[in-house]
C-alpha cells in the first residue's frame, strides 16, 4: 500500500493580518477516509482551499502519488481528479441534474449534445450510489442531500480519485445523512481517497479511517480512529497557550435575581430546537458552538430576524411577541450582527448616520429631525465607545473594522437597549481594538445592560463570559458556570462528545 | 464648513454646474437664440414636467428601487383629471385628487415590491401597462378637451413677468422634497433601505412600511406632472406621457444617484432636469435632426452612468488608502 498518496509538506499560509497555516505537514494514504479536525479557525478549510487550488500557499508543498502538484485554480484540479463537493452549493439551479454533472465537460457528436448517450451514463451512475431522483430533475427542486449526490456523481464522472468534504452533514436530515454515508462508503470500495472535514465526533467513529487534529493552523497529531478514546481526541484539539488577554479586569456585576430575558423552548425552522435559558442583569452570556451549532439563527429568532416555529420569549419578566426586528428593538433588544459589512452598517453612511439610525425617532423635532442634537449624541457616543478618530462625518465604511464594530455598538447605546446581542464581536478586528471592546462589554454590564455574547473563540469565550452555553447541532449541549469552564469540558459538548 | 469639504461634499453638482455651463456656452454660441430669454424659459418650461416626476423618481431610486409606470401615472392621472374638470369639479379639488390618486397608486406598487416580494422592474412593468390601459378604456381614445382656462391660469398661468406658476410649484416641490430627504427621520430612512436593506431592517426599520411610502411619496410627483401636463396641453390625453420613463430616469441618473440605491439628492436632479432639457432643446435650436435627439440624450444618460460608477471607484480607492494608514 502506498502509504503517501497525499503529501502536505510544510504547508503555510500567511493570510494580512493572520498566520492560518503554520508548517502543516502530514500524508494521507490511498484509499482511506481521512477527518480533517480542529476548532474553528485551526486552518481546516484553508488546506483543502490550497489543496484544491483556490489559492496558493505561502510556502510549502503539496505531493500527490509521489508528483509535486501546485494547482493554480479549482479547474485545475479537477483535471486532475482532485474535487471538492462544497459547503455552498455550486451547481446552476435551473439545469437539470444530467446538465450539471456535465457542465463544463460536454461530450458532443457532430457539435450538439449526445444526449442520449449521457442520460444513460446518468442513470447507471445515480442509481449506483442510491439515488432515487431521476436525471432530468432540475437541481432546484432537490434538496441539499440530493444537491451533493449530484456533486459526487459529478466527481464521478470526471474519474475524480480524491474527493474532499467539508462539513458535508451540517444541513442533511438523518436519513440523507445516511445516503451520503453509504456513497462515501462506495467511494471508498472504488479505491478513491477521501478527506473530511467534520465537527462531529461521532460522524469520526462511523466512516473514518484516520483523523489529523490541526489547532492554531498547527499540525498536532494523526490518530488511528479505531480505538481512539474520544476524551483523547478532544484534549488534542484545545490544550492552547494560557496567555489569554481576553479576561475580565473588574468583579462579576451579575444580579442573579434579576432575569431580564427569558426563552423558553425556541424552536426556528432553521435547524435549532427546544433552546430554554435565562439571561440576567448585568450578566455576559457566552454561546459557544462550533461551524453549524445553529447559534446565530437562535439569536436572529429571537430578535425577530427569523420566524420561529415554537416557544416563548419573557423580557423583564413580560411575555413578548416578537415577530420582527421593530418588536425587538421597541422591547430595548440590540444585534451587533456577525457580518459587519452585510449587515452591522449602511456602507454608503458617515457615523452620524450609522450612529442615529436605530433611534431616529428620538430626534424627531415637529415634522424635522434635531440635527444639532443628532450630532452632538453620535459625538458623545462616538466617545463612550473609543470611537479613533470620534468624527460624526467620517464615512463608516472608510474605518478599520474595529471602529466598525464600535459604531454599531453606539448605534444601539443611543436606542438605551439593555440587552445586547453581541454575534462574534471580535471577528476579523486586529489585537488592539479586540480588548478595547473587550472593556466596552464589560463597562456595559457594569452600567446594568447585559449581554449575550455568540463566539467561537474558546480563549473569549472563557475569559469574558459569566456563564456559557454550549450548542451543539441546533441544541443547548450544555450550561457552564463560571467555575466549571474548563476547555476541554466546553469542546467535548461542542462536538457532541459529552454523555 | 471649509471649501476643501464643499468641493468632495458637492463634487457631483459642481461637475453638473460646469457641464450645464459648458453646454449653454456650447449651443449659445452656435446659435446665440438658445441663450435669449425665450429660449431659457423654455427650457425650464420643459423641465417641470421631467422635474417634477424625476423628484419622485429620487426617493425610489434612492430607496433601492424603479418604478416603470410613471409615464403611464401621467396618462391616468391626467385624464382623470380633466375629466373632472369638464365635469365642472373645483380646480383645487381636482388638483388635490389627482395628487390623491397618484399615492394610491404608488402605494399599490409599493405594495408589490414590498409585501409580495416582487421585483420592482417586474412590478411597475406590470402597472405601466395597466395604467395605460385603464387611461385609453376611460377616455375611449378620444382626447379631453374644452377644460376650464381658471384652471389653466391656476397651474400654469403667468405669475410675474414671463415665469409661470408651474415653474413655482416645480421648484416648491423640489424644496420640499429636499427638506423630507436632508432633514427628517423618513430620509434617513430612505438612504438607508437603499444602502443596505438587511442593515435596516436589523435596526428596527420597519422596512415594507417605509418601501411602500417611498413609491407611494415617488409617484405623487408624477401625478403632479400631470396635473401640469394637463394645464400645458389644455386636454387630457390617454397616449400622453409615453416613453416618459425615460425622462423620469435620466435626471435622477445623471444628477449622480447610484442605481443601486443609497447615494443620490434632490440638488443633482434638479441639475440633472436642467442639463437634460437644456441639451434636448439645445439640439434642436443648433438645428440638429430631432431624431438624432435620442440618440444624443441616450448617450449622455450612459456617459453620466459612467461618471457615476468612476465617481464610486475613486471613492473605493480613497477608503483603501485611508484605512491602509
Amino acid at each position: 500500500m502506498n502509504t503517501n498518496f497525499i503529501e502536505f509538506k510544510n504547508i503555510s499560509k500567511i493570510f494580512p493580518g493572520q498566520q492560518a497555516l503554520k508548517g502543516v505537514s502530514f500524508s494521507i494514504k490511498k484509499g482511506e477516509i481521512h477527518a480533517i479536525l480542529g476548532e474553528n479557525g485551526a486552518g481546516k478549510s484553508t488546506l483543502l482551499n490550497i489543496l484544491h487550488g483556490v489559492f496558493p500557499p505561502t510556502s510549502g508543498e503539496i505531493f500527490i502519488n509521489g508528483d509535486l502538484v501546485s494547482f493554480s485554480n479549482p479547474y485545475d484540479a479537477i483535471k486532475s481528479g482532485v474535487v471538492k463537493v462544497h459547503q455552498e452549493i455550486i451547481l446552476v439551479p435551473e439545469m437539470t441534474v444530467m446538465d450539471n454533472i456535465f457542465l463544463g465537460f460536454e461530450e458532443t457528436r457532430l457539435g450538439l449534445l449526445d444526449r442520449r448517450n449521457l442520460r444513460v451514463r446518468t442513470e447507471v451512475m445515480l442509481k449506483s450510489l442510491g439515488c432515487t431522483f431521476s436525471p432530468d430533475e432540475r437541481v432546484k427542486d432537490l434538496n441539499v442531500g440530493e444537491k451533493q449526490m449530484v456533486q459526487i456523481a459529478k466527481a464521478l464522472e470526471l474519474k475524480a480519485n480524491i474527493i474532499s468534504f467539508d462539513e458535508p452533514t451540517s444541513s442533511l436530515t438523518n436519513k440523507e445523512v445516511e445516503t451520503l454515508f453509504r456513497a462515501i462508503s462506495q467511494l471508498k470500495q472504488k479505491g478513491l481517497t477521501i478527506l473530511f472535514i467534520t465537527h462531529k465526533l461521532d460522524e469520526i467513529y462511523r466512516i473514518c479511517d484516520r483523523a489529523t487534529i490541526l489547532r492554531d493552523g498547527e499540525f498536532i497529531t494523526t490518530y488511528e480512529v479505531e480505538d481512539l478514546p474520544k476524551e483523547k481526541l478532544i484534549k488534542s484539539m484545545v490544550g492552547r497557550d494560557v496567555a489569554m488577554f481576553a479576561k475580565r479586569h473588574r468583579d462579576c456585576c451579575v444580579d442573579w435575581q434579576t432575569v431580564v430575558l427569558k426563552v423558553d423552548k425556541l424552536s426556528g425552522a432553521r435547524g435549532f430546537r427546544d433552546i430554554s435559558f435565562d439571561l440576567h442583569k448585568g450578566e455576559i452570556l457566552g454561546f459557544y458552538g462550533l461551524v453549524g451549532a445553529k447559534r446565530t439563527e437562535t439569536m436572529r429568532a429571537i430578535f425577530g430576524a427569523d420566524p420561529r416555529l415554537s416557544g416563548s420569549i419573557e423580557v423583564f419578566g413580560k411575555s413578548v411577541n416578537i415577530n420582527s426586528p421593530t418588536d425587538a428593538t421597541d422591547n430595548r433588544i440590540g444585534l451587533v450582527p456577525e457580518n459587519r459589512k452585510e449587515q452591522g452598517f449602511v456602507k454608503e453612511m458617515n457615523n452620524l448616520d450609522n450612529i442615529s439610525l436605530a433611534s431616529l425617532k428620538k430626534f424627531d423635532r415637529g415634522l424635522l429631525q434635531d440635527n444639532k442634537r443628532k450630532w452632538k449624541n453620535a459625538e458623545l457616543l462616538g466617545k463612550v465607545v473609543g470611537l479613533t478618530p470620534n468624527n460624526p462625518a467620517f464615512n463608516t465604511s472608510s474605518l478599520s473594522g474595529g471602529n466598525q464594530q464600535k459604531v454599531i455598538i453606539a448605534k444601539w447605546l443611543s436606542t438605551d437597549a439593555d440587552i445586547l446581542i453581541f454575534d462574534e464581536p471580535t471577528k476579523g478586528i486586529d489585537v488592539g481594538s479586540k480588548s478595547e471592546i473587550y472593556a466596552l462589554m464589560e463597562e456595559l454590564v457594569h452600567q446594568g445592560k447585559s449581554i449575550i455574547m455568540i463566539s467561537g473563540e474558546l480563549p473569549e469565550i472563557i475569559g469574558m463570559s459569566d456563564r456559557v452555553i454550549v450548542m451543539h447541532d441546533g441544541k443547548i449541549a450544555a450550561i457552564l458556570n463560571r467555575e466549571e469552564f474548563d476547555e476541554t469540558t466546553i469542546l467535548a459538548g461542542a462536538v457532541g462528545g459529552r454523555n | 464648513m471649509n471649501s476643501m469639504k464643499f468641493f468632495k461634499e458637492y463634487n457631483r453638482e459642481i461637475g453638473l454646474v460646469i457641464a450645464l455651463i459648458f453646454i449653454t456656452v456650447l449651443f449659445g454660441s452656435i446659435n446665440p437664440l438658445y441663450v435669449s430669454i425665450g429660449n431659457i424659459t423654455d427650457i425650464i418650461d420643459q423641465t417641470t414636467i421631467y422635474g417634477l416626476m424625476a423628484l419622485g423618481m429620487t426617493f425610489i431610486i434612492i430607496g433601492g428601487g424603479i418604478d416603470l409606470s410613471v409615464g403611464s401615472v401621467l396618462a391616468f392621472v391626467g385624464v382623470i383629471v380633466a375629466n373632472m374638470l369638464t365635469a365642472k369639479i373645483h380646480p383645487v379639488i381636482c388638483i388635490l385628487a389627482g395628487i390623491a390618486i397618484g399615492f394610491l397608486v404608488g402605494s399599490i406598487n409599493g405594495f408589490f415590491v414590498a409585501k409580495m416580494k416582487l421585483q420592482p422592474f417586474v412590478a411597475t412593468l406590470g402597472s405601466m401597462s395597466m395604467l395605460r390601459g385603464f387611461a385609453y378604456v376611460i377616455t375611449k381614445g378620444f382626447p379631453i378637451i374644452n377644460l376650464p382656462s381658471e384652471y389653466r391660469k391656476m397651474v400654469d398661468g403667468l405669475v410675474y413677468g414671463n415665469i409661470r406658476a408651474s415653474v413655482i410649484i416645480f421648484l416648491l416641490v423640489a424644496v420640499i422634497c429636499h427638506i423630507i430627504l436632508k432633514q427628517t427621520r423618513f430620509g434617513n430612512y430612505v438612504y438607508a433601505i437603499g444602502g443596505n436593506e438587511e442593515s435596516a431592517r436589523l435596526s428596527g426599520i420597519n422596512v415594507d412600511r417605509y418601501k411602500i411610502l417611498i413609491f407611494a411619496l415617488g409617484v405623487s410627483t408624477s401625478a403632479l406632472a400631470a396635473i401640469v401636463q394637463v394645464a400645458k396641453l389644455g386636454t387630457g390625453e390617454a397616449s400622453a406621457g409615453g416613453g416618459y420613463e425615460l425622462n423620469a430616469i435620466a435626471p435622477v441618473a445623471i444628477g449622480g444617484a447610484s442605481m443601486t440605491g443609497g447615494r443620490g439628492g434632490i440638488i443633482g436632479t434638479v441639475l440633472g432636469a436642467l442639463l437634460f432639457s437644456g441639451l434636448k432643446i439645445g439640439l434642436i435650436v443648433i438645428g440638429v435632426d430631432p431624431f438624432w435627439q435620442y440618440v444624443a440624450t441616450g448617450a449622455v444618460i450612459v456617459i453620466a452612468a459612467y461618471g457615476e460608477k468612476i465617481q464610486a471607484q475613486f471613492s473605493e480607492l480613497r477608503r483603501r488608502y485611508a484605512q491602509s494608514r
